[in-house]
């Protein structure tokens, strides 16, 4: 498994100014996972991020979001957990 | 390759329950930790997140009660819950150290919780292996 | 073990700015290298002659001009932020450093945080 430098957890929606902050300030060794409303922006945020995208399922379920995660590793809290672990850094947006 | 290492988490949750998925989302996450052999040293309610320590809120009984599901967590795996002093007072939140000091005509402190200083807050950024926050998404 | 706070919010019309500002002066007195960045809206905190006593709320700007004297490490702004709010050099408070904020910056730090 790659490391991952700073894992970025970003729950806000894409019309949220930190959503697009987030994406610009996440660099290519770092991990952005989208959680809560923030799985509402994978499309946007499949196409702009620089980094490793991850999103989290039961979010993505409970909004009926299926779509645009191709690009995207699909997780449960479980591995949310050892991401955490894993990164050097945890930033929630 | 799993890493087998223990890692101990101080969360911090700053968004309110019902206007927030914060609680929950934290509860989720402090439940895998421990699934997964790790350790939750503290959980700090900061900001709107202290309502969540609130013995008074009374959701419609066919939605989930967070704070008492928090309470119980709390309780089960002896975790504390602290909610930041500065916080719960300017929100209408105290224990009844804190109704006597200011002579309030009650308290609404949800136990396990406790009220404490942002120190509380500091000691765990310093002493677990990670510190996760969980805000509210407006 | 150094602490970026981060401040992307107005002040006055919100308090997450005020309990941001309320964590970084904690890490400073637990002697926590602690510094705050400043950017998105939160660079209005920065403006030189707030008086809002015409709204009933303490001056932030106090509050700032403390932030050295109570320890906290420096004051960041990002640049780009500053020119979008039309924040001249001569109008920021004094002590202010300007950055760009990106990803380089989060390396300096072991933790970043926001207040909510």
């Amino acid at each position: 498994m790659t490391e991952i430098q700073t894992l970025h957890i970003l729950n806000k929606s894409p019309e949220h100014p930190r959503f697009a902050r987030c994406l610009s300030m996440a660099g290519p060794e770092d991990g952005i996972l989208l959680i809560e409303n923030g799985v509402l922006g994978l499309g946007a945020a499949s196409a702009r991020a620089s980094g490793k995208l991850m999103v989290l399922a039961p979010d993505m379920a409970a909004r009926g979001v299926n779509g645009g995660a191709e690009s995207a590793e699909i997780i449960d809290y479980e591995r949310m957990v050892e991401l955490t672990t894993r990164a050097q850094q945890v930033i929630s947006w | 390759m799993q890493d087998s290492t223990p890692f101990s988490f101080t969360l911090v949750i700053t968004g309110a329950p019902y206007s927030s998925q914060a609680p929950q989302s934290a509860l989720s996450f402090a439940a895998a930790a421990i699934r997964a052999g790790h350790r939750v040293d503290r959980v700090f309610l900061y900001g709107d997140g202290v309502q969540l320590a609130s013995a008074l809120a009374s959701p419609p009984s066919d939605e989930p009660h967070w704070p008492r599901e928090w309470s119980s967590f709390l309780e089960k795996h002896g975790i504390p819950g602290v909610a930041c002093i500065a916080s719960a007072l300017r929100r209408g939140l105290v224990d009844e150290g804190e109704q006597k000091r200011y002579e309030l005509t009650a308290s609404n402190l949800l136990a396990p919780f406790t009220i404490a200083g942002l120190g509380e807050w500091v000691e765990g950024r310093m002493s677990s292996s990670r510190t996760v926050y969980f805000h509210g998404s407006d | 073990m150094s602490t970026l706070i981060v401040i992307d919010q107005p002040p006055y019309g919100s308090w997450a700015g005020r309990e941001a500002l309320d964590m970084a002066f904690s890490l400073a007195a637990f002697d926590q290298p602690v510094s705050l960045l400043f950017c998105g809206a939160g660079v209005n905190w920065l403006r030189k002659g707030q008086e809002p006593g015409t709204i009933r709320q303490k001056s932030v700007e106090k509050n700032l001009a403390a932030a050295p004297i109570f320890g906290v490490e420096a004051l960041l702004a990002d640049g780009d932020d500053c020119n979008r709010y039309g924040l001249e050099a001569e109008q920021l408070l004094d002590g202010v450093t300007v950055v760009q904020a990106d990803s380089q910056l989060f390396t300096n730090y072991s933790h970043t945080a926001f207040a909510g």
